[in-house]
C-alpha cells in the first residue's frame, strides 16, 4: 500500500543530504521532515510548539529516512516526525533496540489498511463476506461484463499482490475482476463514482486523505491473526499462488522519534513530544489540509496550534 | 491499442449509419427516478424529437469533491462524463461519447496543444479500405463537414502525441453511446467550451473503466 510505499521510497530516497556544515547552528534543535503530508504538518506544528512552549528555535529540513536516522545518531537531527512501524522495523532494530541512540516515543498512531466502499456500495456491501456475493457484487460492474471491478492497488506497491493473495483466499477474486492503477487515478475513480452516487470498492488505507474528502466506509472483516497470515517470499515468482491470507492486514503504527540525546540536553522538550497524541482522524485531517486544500505546512501548522492551544500547553507542562 | 483510436472517424467520415449496439449505457430517468437503457435507436429518436440530449449529458455544473486542482480534466468512460474541476467542489460536467471498448486504458496525459475546426488525415488502412477515406488522403481541410468537428484537444504522454484526442462530432447524438473505438468525442458547443475553458498542458486523468488495466495472475 502506498503508505507503505510512500515510507519505504522515503528511506530510498537521498533527500536532503546531511551537509555537515555549519547551517543549524543557528537553530536549538532540527526536525526531519519527511516528503508526505502528514510528516511535514506534524514537523511544523513541532517546531511551532517548541516555539511556543519552551522559547527554543527548531530548523525544519527535507530528509529521507535513513539520514535521518543517521542524523539522530549523529546529532544533526533531533526529532523525527513519523516513524512507521513495521515499514522501518530494520531501522529500529539498529538505532533504538541495538545502538540505542534513539528513542520512539511510547504513544502512537494507528494506521490500517482494508477495502473501503463508497456510500452507494455501503448499502448492500458491508463486510468482506459480502464481496463473496456475485449478487451483490455485479452492482460494481463497470465494463458491462456483468461482473464487478475492485481496485486493489498500484502495479507497483507490494501490498497489490497481496490484496490479490486475499482476494484468493478469501474467495472474491472469483466473481469480481480485480484491477491495478495508480493511485491518483483510482482515488479521482472514488470522487466520480461518489459525484454520481456510483457504487465502488477499492483498496484503502488510514490515515489518507479521502476520508475527509468524501464518507467511505470500510468493510469488515475477520482480525489480522499471525497463523492465517501465510504470505510466501515476493521473491518466488509464484509467491501469489503459494500464500494465504483470509484474514485482515497486521495493524500499521507510527511514532515520533527523537535522538535519546535530547533526554539530557532538552529533557522537557522529551517529555513534550512523549505527550503528543494525535489521532488517525486528525493525521487524516493533515493529509487532507495540504492535499486536499494545498495549504502550506508551516501556515496549516500555526492554525493548528493556535486551535489546540490548550492541549499543546498541556503537552508542555512540567 | 493506439491505432482503433481512429476508427470512429471512418464512420464520421463515410455517414454509415452506426451499427454497435450501445448495450451498457443507461440514462437516469427522472420521471420514474431509474437507471434506464440508452441505445443508439433510442438516442436517434430522442435527438430528432428534442433537438438535444437528454439533460444527463448536458454541459452542467454539478458538486464534484476531489484532491485534484481547479483546471484538470477528468474523464469517465464508463458513465460517459468529462469533467472539467472547479473551485469550491465543483466540476462543469460534460456528456461524452467513447468507444465500444471505451478508452481502452487509463492513466494521466496531458493536453499538449488544441486546434479550432482541425483537420483531419485518415490513417493509410483506413485510405485503403474505404473510398471515402480516400479521397482524403492527403488530409481533410476543418470545417462543419470533418469528423473532429469544432476544436480538439490533442492528448500527449509527457512531450509524445498519444494520438488520443477529445474532440467535437458531427454527429452530436452519439454523445452517451459507446459507438465505435477510439477518441473522446463531444458535441461542437461543448468541445467548443471546454476548449474556451482549458490551458496547453491540462492534466487529463482518465478513469480505469472495468478491465481496461486488468493485469491477470
Amino acid at each position: 500500500m502506498s503508505n507503505t510505499l510512500g515510507r519505504l521510497a522515503g528511506i530510498l530516497s537521498v533527500g536532503a543530504m546531511l551537509s555537515g556544515g555549519g547551517l543549524a547552528q543557528a537553530a536549538d534543535l532540527v526536525i526531519a521532515m519527511p516528503n508526505w503530508p502528514s510528516g511535514q504538518a506534524t514537523a511544523n506544528i513541532l517546531k511551532i510548539g517548541i516555539a511556543k512552549e519552551f522559547g527554543l528555535d527548531a530548523e525544519i529540513k527535507a530528509l529521507g529516512e535513513l539520514n535521518a536516522f543517521v542524523g539522530l545518531e549523529s546529532g544533526e537531527v533531533d526529532i523525527h516526525p513519523e516513524v512507521w512501524r513495521p515499514n522501518l522495523d530494520a531501522v529500529i532494530e539498529k538505532y533504538v533496540e541495538q545502538k540505542k541512540v534513539v528513542t520512539l516515543s511510547k504513544r502512537g498512531v494507528d494506521a490500517w489498511q482494508g477495502l473501503c466502499a463508497t456510500p452507494a456500495a455501503a448499502k448492500d456491501i458491508k463486510s468482506i463476506a459480502d464481496l463473496a456475493d456475485a449478487s451483490k457484487t455485479t452492482a460494481l460492474d463497470t465494463d458491462g461484463d456483468g461482473k464487478g471491478e475492485l481496485w486493489i492497488g498500484a502495479p507497483t506497491w507490494s501490498s497489490t499482490g497481496i490484496e490479490r493473495i486475499r482476494a484468493n483466499s478469501y474467495g472474491y477474486a472469483d466473481n469480481l475482476t480485480l484491477v491495478e492503477g495508480e493511485e491518483e487515478v483510482a482515488m479521482v475513480a472514488v470522487d466520480a463514482a461518489i459525484a454520481t452516487e456510483q457504487p465502488m470498492v477499492f483498496a484503502c488505507y488510514a490515515p489518507h486523505y479521502i476520508f475527509g474528502l468524501h464518507q467511505i466506509s470500510r468493510l469488515a472483516e475477520p482480525a489480522y491473526d499471525v497463523g492465517k497470515w501465510k504470505i510466501a517470499s515476493g521473491e518466488d515468482p509464484l509467491w501469489v499462488s503459494k500464500s494465504n491470507a483470509a484474514v485482515a492486514w497486521p495493524t500499521a503504527r507510527f511514532n515520533i522519534a527523537y535522538a535519546s540525546a535530547l533526554r539530557n540536553k532538552y529533557p522537557d522538550v522529551t517529555r513534550f513530544l512523549e505527550r503528543i497524541d494525535f489521532t488517525t482522524e486528525e493525521v487524516t485531517q493533515m493529509s487532507y489540509a495540504l492535499e486536499v486544500e494545498r495549504q502550506k505546512p508551516s501556515d496549516f501548522a500555526k492554525a493548528w496550534v493556535k486551535n489546540n492551544l490548550a492541549r499543546v500547553d498541556r503537552w508542555a507542562k512540567p | 491499442m493506439r491505432r482503433v483510436a481512429l476508427a470512429i472517424l471512418a464512420i464520421g467520415l463515410s455517414g454509415v449509419i452506426l451499427t454497435d449496439a450501445a448495450a451498457q449505457t443507461q440514462i437516469y430517468d427522472a420521471r420514474i427516478r431509474k437507471w434506464v437503457d440508452y441505445d443508439k435507436k433510442k438516442a436517434r429518436q430522442l435527438y430528432a424529437r428534442n433537438k438535444q440530449l437528454p439533460e444527463a449529458f448536458r454541459m452542467q455544473m454539478v458538486p464534484f469533491r476531489t484532491a485534484e486542482k481547479p483546471g484538470t480534466i477528468i474523464i469517465d468512460g464508463n458513465q460517459h462524463f468529462l469533467y472539467l474541476v472547479q473551485p469550491g467542489g465543483q466540476a462543469i460536467r460534460y456528456g461524452i461519447g467513447v468507444g465500444r471498448e471505451g478508452f481502452g486504458w487509463a492513466g494521466i496525459v496531458r493536453v499538449g496543444r488544441t486546434a479550432e475546426w482541425p483537420p483531419w488525415t485518415p490513417p493509410a488502412e483506413m485510405v485503403a479500405r474505404d473510398a471515402n477515406a480516400a479521397k482524403w488522403a492527403a488530409g481533410m481541410p476543418g470545417g462543419p463537414g470533418n469528423p473532429l468537428g469544432a476544436r480538439a484537444l490533442y492528448l500527449y504522454e509527457g512531450d509524445d502525441d498519444t494520438i488520443y484526442r477529445i474532440h467535437g462530432t458531427t454527429e452530436p447524438w452519439t454523445i452517451g453511446l459507446d459507438v465505435s473505438s477510439g477518441c473522446i468525442r463531444m458535441n461542437n458547443d461543448d468541445i467548443t467550451d471546454l476548449h474556451s475553458r482549458v490551458a496547453v498542458g491540462a492534466k487529463v486523468i482518465v478513469l480505469m473503466q472495468g478491465a481496461a488495466l486488468y493485469k491477470g495472475v
